[in-house]
């Protein structure tokens, strides 16, 4: 895996480290004639782009290739894209406890164990030996929100340039913010703690609201006043003080209409900002999440489709077979059935249309499904690879508000892109190299 | 001026959000069963715009208003069930003694087709409780079964706040012998009660005297400002209920705990409340009247666990003829399905009038519930929420043929689908899904302990 260029790309920013001035002095790369579609859909041919330092420096038809640079000849077959982005992915995440102790009193777990650990972050806790990053990789994917698996508040999301297998040490920024769901306790059946149901969490949410802003009062009156006791400080409620003042948002994974509604509640009480994750039923709110300006990094893990369904479309092809009889009853369910299941596939259609502004999260999905996914949003779910594009790239990087330096391929941009054997939505389209802030890898 | 208009703006639309469709009809010639007053024969009810606005004889329906012709047919209010888990995501957050701060409004899954079979049965609004895994459970919703609303749409607007307490065998299986807490006896039931009730004043107290202690130090910061004392939802919702804005709804059986649970209440002050299942409530009538106390029973089910076995089908009678409130309630998505027949065997075995009969799943409930000023009887100004019966409620013959709410039709006997599924999941095939129409059988789904986590799951379920 490990590619001459990667190696020569790091090892210049390890020397070079990030003084601008200095920067100047790094090797120039480029790649040229290439097919450049960028993230409004618009496409360049015999194209070229030129980046330094992991900025991009130049991207057009007439492009000066300096003469320093390391070219790459795409010889007018391949097609460049602006690195996709998975607004929030799970990649790279220790996995959770197998086994939990029964506790002494299931109704006053610690934080941990009621699923409350907003202080965690992934780039203290990634693995970056998880092979879903070479995946995501070969999937167009160069850039990532990435989480903590737990429950209810599971730590905070921050963004990260994806390589195969150092991708902790590609942290991007700051912390941008914390992942919430409904998740109740873990423990399960015989170990589980409080809260084990939706309403239960609703409480603890509230309840570990009010208990950090009673500290950050405590806080704040002791920094003036050391004459009175001192608070008890804590990691996890401290986590949560930038969701109690609204300087961070909560990217929020909830699917269902009406749990959209509970999470619109808490956004009443509390006041933070909201990132709707997955979002499979968002549709049916879209006008409100469109009111209120909360986005959605929406979901393709879609339902298969039903079986007859796939069936009659196979055979659409090979006609000669008997049509298969039912009864009227079964014709009215399966009616049903599909239209469910397409108001399910055109989610993201319909919210598009209805003026939300949505991106992209994996949240879950595992990357050797990805593609077969994709097919089915596109067929089924009637978005148009143009719309996918932006939905992947800039509007993502729109919506975890990173999109002065990522989503698109213009001149001062960060330099992550992807080069593709063909159109990169098209069947069987294979991802020749990727380029991860200016570090080139290859496969 | 800008930040008002977008406030008002914000606030029509949330209110838009929770207004009700309300519908109208002209009910002709029927036999009304008005619950409140004398039965009226060959009378036409009239609801317009979801109010009851006319009884009477030869009621002209106003125009666009549709007729429905209810000859030799009964009318009769919807029938309230003051003891439901039909439709919720979960009934119990079983994870602690005490829970009061959960509330089944956040558990409604208003997608469920039981609401439908419900209303098939004549029933209009239910009270949806928490579980009796707990000593004090979560708080209860009154829902009126809008099917196809949202959760906001099938609120009872106006309905008082309520909340779960249990007695007896189950907190003490469930936490006592399920986790090894407190309690563990129906003596450590009666001082989880006491003991959250003080805890819960002496937080009042403290927190109290922080926020005028934090008013005054924020505005003058003079001296040392007070240590914080964080809102607690729990003691909060405990202080409702010693203050009376919460009525209690006390999951019971045996009479002594019945005793206690009135001296703890008399003792806090606590006035406005009623005990769920009271098998044994027949043997302290007099002193369940005398404290104003209320009852929601079963018709005749008993024995499913050992502090049920002391139990009688006249218990609904000697309840009412010794002046207690009491209703009869299903606690199960079948049974809710035919409360007529269960009010019925009042009738049968006790003796009870018919008209108090059919008070305890209308009227009563309503009291119980605190929605009498609305439903459970069919009375000028109230909501249309009402059913046609072909024949008399009481009958075993008799079916559903109309079922109103808020003057909306939601169940017409002579347009009834087979498949009313609102809410479908696209990977249920055919085969698999298609006993979407099989009723829940042996009370054992949607009843008091369903999500708990108990000892004997077999053998006990309520």
């Amino acid at each position: 895996m490990r590619h001459l260029f990667r190696v020569l790309a790091a090892l210049v920013i390890f020397v070079y480290g990030s003084s601008v001035i200095r920067a100047q002095e790094a090797p120039a790369y480029a790649i040229t004639n290439v097919t450049i579609h960028h993230s409004d859909g618009s496409e360049s041919k015999s194209s070229s782009i030129v980046w330094r330092d992991g900025v991009i420096e130049a991207v057009g038809k007439r492009v000066t290739i300096p003469f320093d640079a390391f070219t790459i000849d795409g010889g007018d077959s391949l097609h460049l894209y602006p690195g996709l982005i998975d607004g929030l992915a799970t990649w790279g995440s220790p996995a959770p406890p197998r086994e939990y102790k029964p506790l002494p009193e299931p109704g006053n777990p610690p934080y941990d164990r009621s699923g409350v650990q907003p202080e965690r972050k992934p780039s203290v806790l990634l693995e970056s030996d998880d092979k879903e990053f070479e995946a995501a990789m070969k999937a167009g994917f160069t850039t990532a929100v990435l989480g903590v698996e737990g429950n209810m508040l599971p730590g905070q999301v921050e963004t990260f340039f994806i390589s195969p297998e150092e991708t902790k040490t590609g942290l991007y920024g700051e912390v941008l913010g914390l992942e919430g769901s409904f998740e109740t306790a873990p423990g399960g059946w015989s170990s589980g703690a409080y809260p084990g149901t939706l309403m239960g969490v609703m409480a603890k949410f509230r309840q570990t609201m009010y208990e950090a802003q009673a500290l950050q009062t405590h806080i704040q009156y002791h920094s003036t006043n050391p004459e009175m006791p001192a608070p008890n400080r804590s990691e996890v409620l401290e986590a949560l003080f930038p969701l109690i003042n609204n300087t961070k948002p909560l990217y929020f994974k909830v699917d269902s209409k009406e749990n959209i509604d509970l999470l619109l509640k808490l956004q009443d009480e509390f006041g933070f900002d909201a990132v709707i994750v997955s979002g499979k039923e968002a549709h049916a709110r879209a006008g409100v999440l469109k009111q209120r300006g909360i986005p959605v990094l929406a979901s393709i893990d879609t339902d298969d489709a039903p079986k007859w369904y796939t069936d009659q479309k196979k055979k659409k092809k090979d006609d000669d077979s008997k049509e298969e009889e039912i009864t009227d009853e079964e014709k009215q369910y399966r009616e049903k059935q599909l239209e469910a299941w397409k108001e399910e596939v055109t989610n993201i259609k319909s919210l598009i249309e209805n003026g939300v502004k949505v991106g992209y999260s994996s949240h879950g999905l595992a990357l050797k499904d990805f593609a077969k996914k994709l097919e089915v949003i596109m067929d089924e779910g009637e978005l148009e690879e143009d719309d996918l594009l932006a939905l992947m790239t800039i509007n993502t990087a729109e919506i975890i508000g990173l999109n002065g330096v990522f989503g698109s391929l213009e001149k001062g941009k960060n330099a992550s892109f992807t080069l593709v054997n063909k159109p990169i939505f098209e069947k069987k389209a294979s991802v020749v190299k990727s380029v991860s802030n200016g570090t080139i890898y290859e496969f | 001026m800008k930040k008002i208009l977008t406030l008002f703006v914000l606030m029509v639309a949330v209110v838009g959000v929770k207004a009700q469709e309300t519908g109208s009809v002209l009910i002709q010639n029927a036999t009304v069963i008005t619950i409140t007053g004398e039965d009226l024969e060959n009378t036409d009810v009239l609801i317009r715009d979801g109010k009851i606005t006319e009884i009477g004889q030869n009621l002209s329906a106003p125009r666009r208003v549709p007729k429905v012709d209810a000859t030799g047919k009964f009318v009769m209010p919807g029938i309230i069930d003051a003891h439901s888990h039909l439709n919720t995501v979960s009934t119990n957050e079983s994870r602690n003694p005490v829970t009061a701060e959960v509330t089944m409004e956040e558990s409604v899954n208003p997608n469920s087709v039981s609401i439908y079979r419900a209303i098939a049965g004549g029933v209009t609004s239910i009270h949806l409780m928490h579980g009796s895994a707990n000593v004090i459970g979560g708080q209860n919703e009154t829902l009126k079964l809008r099917y196809g609303a949202n959760v906001d749409g099938m609120r009872f607007e106006g309905a008082p706040r309520t909340i779960k307490f249990a007695l007896g065998e189950n907190p003490t299986r469930v936490h006592g012998q399920g986790n090894g807490v407190q309690p563990r006896t129906r003596m450590g039931v009666e001082q989880v009660i006491r003991g959250h009730f003080d805890a819960a004043l002496n937080y009042k107290k403290n927190r109290e005297e922080y926020l005028a202690a934090k008013a005054k130090w924020d505005s003058d910061k003079k001296g040392t400002p007070p240590v914080p004392v964080a809102q607690n939802l729990r003691f909060d919702v405990l202080n409702d209920i010693i203050e009376g804005n919460i009525w209690v709804h006390c999951h019971s059986y045996r009479a002594d705990e019945i005793l206690m649970l009135m001296r703890v209440f008399n003792d806090y002050g606590i006035k406005n409340y009623t005990f769920q299942h009271a098998n044994e409530a027949f043997k302290v009538a007099p002193e369940l009247a005398k404290n104003g106390a209320r009852t929601s029973v079963f018709s005749d089910w008993w024995a499913y666990k050992f502090e049920v076995y002391y139990s009688t089908a006249y218990n609904a009678s000697i309840l009412n003829a010794n002046g207690v409130v009491n209703s009869i309630n299903s606690d199960d998505s079948e049974l809710i399905r035919h409360l007529n027949h269960e009010a019925a065997k009042t009738v049968r075995y006790g003796n009870t009038s018919v008209h108090d009969a059919l008070k305890m799943i209308t009227i009563n409930p309503a009291i119980q519930i605190g929605v009498d000023d609305k439903v459970g009887s069919i009375e000028v100004g109230k909501d249309g929420d009402v059913a046609i019966w072909s024949g008399h409620p009481l009958s075993i013959y008799s079916k559903v043929e109309q079922t109103y709410i808020d003057g909306k039709k939601y169940f017409d006997l002579a347009e009834d689908p087979v498949d009313m599924r609102i809410s479908i999941d696209p990977t249920d095939d055919f085969d698999s899904a298609a006993n979407f129409e099989a009723f829940h059988s042996g009370r054992q789904n949607d009843a008091c302990l369903e999500g708990a986590f108990i000892l004997n799951t077999e053998t006990i379920q309520q």
